[in-house]
C-alpha cells in the first residue's frame, strides 16, 4: 500500500506541471440532440453519433416511454460536461417508462452524471461514467443515479471517480447491477433504501468502499432483501474523498462490503480481497450517525426526530462460501476504526467486523457459513468496545437464500 | 451512548499532507457545431404577439379583452427579474377554489409572466427591459410550458425552444451598476421546477399566494372564483414584510424559492427535506437532518439547519454557492440573493430555544 500511496502523491504532482490528456477536438450537438429528445415519440432511438461533444446545459428527458439513447460504443461517442453552466446534472431524465441509455461516454457533469427519476423500467448498458483526472472531492457525487424507480438495470458499465458512489441506486425497486467495473470512487457501489436487488458479477476496486447497502432514515421507502454474490471486492484502498456531511464520508478507507442498517441480506461467493481496514462489515445507523456527527451535537435529539418506522439496526444477514484474504499489514490511519483496529487487533485487521449494536426489541439474527478462513470481531460498540471479541460462534448457522427477483 | 469518546482515544496522531493546488488556466474550447438533422417545431405560435395578449404597444402589457393582471404574495427570485404576471381565462369560465394547491383553472387557461429589468431599480416603472415571456398553457390532460424571448426593440418576442443567455444590466436602490448573464430556461427545464406526481402544474397561483389584501376577495365577489363561499382564505405572508416574524417571512421564503421541489409531491421528495409552510416536522426542515445525496453540495456541513449556526447549516451554503451541481435552487438565479440569505440565516440563529 505504501508503493501505491506514493504512486498517487507522484502523479498528482506531475499533473500539475503538463497538461495530462491529449488535445480534443471537441464539437457541439447540444442544441439538435436536446430538441431530438423533447420531439422524441415512443420506439424512438435517438443516436449519439461518434464524436467528442461539449454540453453547457443539462440534456433532459421528461415522459419518454421505450426510447433509446444509442451511442456509437463506449470509446466512441463522449459527451462532456465539463463546460456546464447550468443544471444539476449532466443527463436527468424523470417520468419516463423503458428507457435504454447504451454504448456511450458521459463525463465531468457539475452534479451527478446521469440522474433517472420517477421511471419505470430503466437500463444501462455498457456505459462509461466517469470524472476526468484524479479522484477529487470536486467531482459530482454520482455517475450513475437512478432513483425512485423500479425495474433497474445496470450492467457491463463503467464508473469512476464519482466523489459519492459510482453506481448509486436509490429509493427503487427490483434492481440489477451486474457484471460492471467501479473504481476510484468514494462508494464502488451503493444500493440506498431500495428493495429486492441483486448486485453480482461486479468488480469494486480501489474505492474507499466497493460495494455498500445502506438504509438512511427519513426516506420515501425502507430498504431490504438484497443479494451480493460473485463479485469481487478487492483492493477498495482509496482514500475518502467525499464531501464532509454525506454518509459515505465516514467509510474507513480498505472497506470491501459494508451493511448500514438494513435487513435480509445475502452476501455470498464473492472474493473479498486487500481491502485493508475490513474485508465486509455490519453496522447500525447509530454507529454512521455518531462518526459523522461532531462532537457536542445533540445527536440524541437528532435521532428522536427519525421517523418511527426506521429501523437503525441492521438484521437477518446470511454470509457464506464468500473468500477473505487480506495482505496488509495495517489497517487505514485516515479513519478513527482504522486506528482502533491497530490497536485492537495488531497485525491482524478483521475480515469481518459487526459494531454490535444492537435493536432492544429484536434479536439481532446473522448466519456465516462456509466462508474459509477469516478473522471475525464483534466491535461492541454500544458499550465502548468493552465487550469486544472476535468469536463468532454465536452466528455460525446455516441461514435462509433469498429467491432471485427475476 | 458515548463511544465516540472511546473511539477518538484510540487515534494516535493524524497526518495532514497538503497540497498546494496547482491552476491550471483554462484554455478557451471553441466547439464546432454539428447537425443531427433536426429542425426545432412546436404547436404554438412562434411570435408572442400572435396570442394577441396585450393591446396596443405590447411592451406596455396593457391586457386585452380576456386578460387580467394577478399578483402573488412571496415571489420566487430569479437574479433580481421583476415580474409582471397576467392571467387568461376562456370566456365565461371561472377558477374553482382549491384550499392548498393551484387554484384549479379551466381547461384553456393560460397563465402568462413577463420577466422585466427597470434601467434603474429606484424607478421601477420607467425604461423596462423585458426579456422573456412564460405561458403555462391548460391543455386537456395536462399544462404546457413555453417561453418567448424579446427582441431588443421590444416589439416582439420569439418562441424558444432550448433558452437563451443574455447579458442584463441595472441600477440597483443603492445606485450601484449590476451586471448578470440572465438565463432564459430551456421549455424541458421548466418541469424541473413545475411539476407535481410527475405532471406539470403552476406553482404560484395558490389561495395563500393570491390572499393579497382584495385580490382574491375581488375574483370572488365578481363570480371568477367559485366553490369558496364561506371560505376563510389562507394567506402567506410577504418574506419582504418586516412587520412579520422572521419565522413567517423565512417559511414563505423557502416555500415560493425551494418547497416546489421540496415536497412529497415534488422533483427533490427523495431528499425528504420538506419545504412548504405547511410542514411542521423541524426534522423534515432539515433540523439536524444529514443530507441524502447532496454530494459536494453538502458545502462540508453535516446538517441541513444547525439551530443557532447558519455557517454549519447546509442550507446557507447551497443558496449562497453559484456552483451548478451544488447551488439552490438548481436553476434561476446566477447570482447570490442577498436579502433572501440574510433572512434565513437570521431565521437558523433564531432557530434556538
Amino acid at each position: 500500500m505504501k508503493i501505491t500511496s506514493y504512486l498517487i502523491i507522484i502523479s498528482l504532482l506531475t499533473s500539475c506541471s503538463e497538461p495530462s490528456e491529449p488535445e480534443v477536438a471537441w464539437k457541439s450537438i447540444e442544441v439538435d440532440l436536446q430538441t431530438l429528445l423533447i420531439q422524441a415519440e415512443d420506439g424512438d432511438t435517438i443516436q449519439i453519433p461518434a464524436g467528442n461533444y461539449m454540453f453547457k446545459k443539462s440534456l433532459i428527458l421528461d415522459g419518454l416511454t421505450d426510447v433509446v439513447i444509442q451511442g456509437a460504443g463506449m470509446d466512441e461517442s463522449t459527451i462532456s460536461f465539463a463546460l456546464q453552466e447550468s443544471g444539476a446534472e449532466g443527463i436527468k431524465a424523470a417520468n419516463c417508462t423503458n428507457l435504454v441509455f447504451q454504448d456511450f461516454t458521459i463525463q465531468d457533469a457539475k452534479g451527478d452524471n446521469i440522474k433517472v427519476t420517477d421511471t419505470k423500467g430503466v437500463r444501462f448498458s455498457r456505459v462509461r461514467s466517469m470524472w476526468t483526472g484524479d479522484p477529487k472531492k470536486e467531482n459530482g457525487a454520482y455517475a450513475f443515479y437512478p432513483v425512485l424507480s423500479k425495474n433497474v438495470i445496470v450492467e457491463n458499465c463503467i464508473a469512476i471517480g464519482s466523489s459519492d458512489a459510482g453506481i448509486y441506486v436509490g429509493q427503487s425497486d427490483s434492481v440489477i447491477i451486474r457484471n460492471n467495473e467501479v473504481f476510484w470512487n468514494v462508494a464502488g457501489i451503493e444500493s440506498e433504501n431500495c428493495r429486492w436487488v441483486d448486485i453480482y458479477g461486479n468488480n469494486a476496486h480501489e474505492n474507499t468502499g466497493g460495494i455498500l447497502i445502506f438504509d438512511m432514515p427519513g426516506l420515501t421507502q425502507s430498504g431490504h432483501t438484497t443479494r451480493v454474490f460473485d463479485n469481487d471486492a478487492v483492493s477498495n484502498n482509496h482514500e475518502n474523498f467525499a464531501p464532509e456531511g454525506n454518509v459515505v464520508a465516514t467509510v474507513p478507507p480498505g472497506t470491501g462490503i459494508m451493511m448500514m442498517a438494513t435487513r435480509n441480506i445475502e452476501v455470498f461467493n464473492n472474493r473479498i480481497h486487500n481491502n485493508r481496514t475490513v474485508g465486509a462489515t455490519v453496522v447500525s445507523y447509530v454507529l454512521v450517525e455518531e462518526l459523522g456527527a461532531e462532537e457536542g451535537s445533540q445527536l440524541e435529539a437528532a435521532n428522536d426526530k427519525i421517523d418511527e418506522s426506521y429501523d437503525p439496526y441492521p438484521n437477518v444477514i446470511y454470509m457464506h462460501d464468500n473468500e477473505f484474504k487480506n495482505d496488509h499489514w495495517f489497517p487505514t490511519f485516515q479513519n478513527d476504526f482504522g486506528w482502533l483496529f491497530f490497536k485492537e487487533f495488531p497485525f491482524a485487521t478483521p475480515d469481518m467486523a459487526i459494531d454490535g449494536i444492537f435493536s432492544e426489541d429484536n434479536a439481532f439474527v446473522m448466519c456465516l457459513e462456509n466462508n474459509g478462513e477469516f478473522k471475525f470481531a464483534n466491535l461492541d460498540a454500544a458499550n465502548d468496545f468493552e465487550g469486544l471479541t472476535t468469536s463468532w460462534e454465536a452466528f455460525d448457522c446455516k441461514g435462509t437464500s433469498i429467491a432471485p427477483i427475476f | 451512548m458515548s463511544f465516540f469518546t472511546a473511539l477518538k482515544s484510540h487515534r494516535v496522531a493524524i497526518i495532514l499532507i497538503a497540497f498546494s493546488a496547482c491552476s491550471n488556466p483554462k484554455k478557451p474550447i471553441v466547439l464546432e457545431k454539428v447537425s443531427l438533422g433536426v429542425e426545432s417545431k412546436s404547436d404554438y405560435p412562434m411570435l408572442l404577439s400572435e396570442w394577441n395578449l396585450f393591446k396596443g404597444r405590447m411592451a406596455d402589457l396593457i391586457p386585452s379583452e380576456s386578460v387580467f393582471a394577478y399578483d402573488i404574495n412571496s415571489a420566487l427570485f430569479t437574479d433580481y427579474a421583476h415580474k409582471a404576471r397576467f392571467i387568461r381565462l376562456p370566456e365565461g369560465e371561472t377558477v374553482d377554489y382549491h384550499p392548498t394547491e393551484s387554484l384549479d383553472f379551466p381547461v384553456g387557461t393560460v397563465l402568462i409572466k413577463n420577466f422585466y429589468y427597470p434601467q434603474d431599480f429606484s424607478r421601477p416603472k420607467e425604461n423596462k427591459r423585458i426579456l422573456e415571456t412564460r405561458l403555462l398553457i391548460h391543455e386537456d390532460e395536462e399544462w404546457k410550458a413555453i417561453v418567448y424571448q424579446w427582441n431588443d426593440d421590444q416589439t416582439e418576442a420569439e418562441q424558444v425552444i432550448l433558452g437563451a443567455t443574455l447579458p442584463v444590466e441595472w441600477t440597483d436602490k443603492k445606485g450601484e451598476l449590476q451586471r448578470i448573464n440572465y438565463s432564459i430556461p430551456s421549455q424541458p427545464q421548466c418541469k424541473s421546477c413545475h411539476e407535481f406526481n410527475g405532471e406539470m402544474k403552476p406553482i404560484g397561483p395558490n389561495a395563500r399566494q393570491l390572499n393579497t389584501k382584495y385580490q382574491l376577495e375581488d375574483w370572488r365577489k365578481s363570480g371568477r372564483l367559485t366553490g369558496a363561499d364561506s371560505v376563510q382564505f389562507p394567506k402567506l405572508v410577504s418574506y419582504l414584510n418586516e412587520s412579520k416574524s422572521v419565522n413567517e417571512r423565512a417559511r414563505a421564503y423557502l416555500e415560493i424559492n425551494c418547497g416546489h421541489c421540496h415536497r412529497r409531491e415534488g422533483p427533490a421528495k427523495n431528499t425528504g427535506l420538506y419545504l412548504l409552510t405547511s410542514q411542521t416536522d423541524e426534522y423534515r426542515l432539515g433540523v439536524n437532518k444529514a443530507p441524502i445525496a447532496a454530494g459536494k453540495g453538502s458545502g462540508g456541513r453535516r446538517y441541513s439547519v444547525v439551530p443557532g449556526e447558519p455557517d454549519r447549516s447546509i442550507l446557507a451554503h447551497r443558496m449562497t454557492s453559484l456552483e451548478p451541481g451544488e447551488m439552490m435552487p438548481e436553476l434561476g438565479r446566477s447570482i447570490e440573493h442577498k436579502e433572501g440569505v440574510a433572512l434565513i440565516r437570521e431565521w437558523i440563529e433564531e432557530l434556538v430555544n
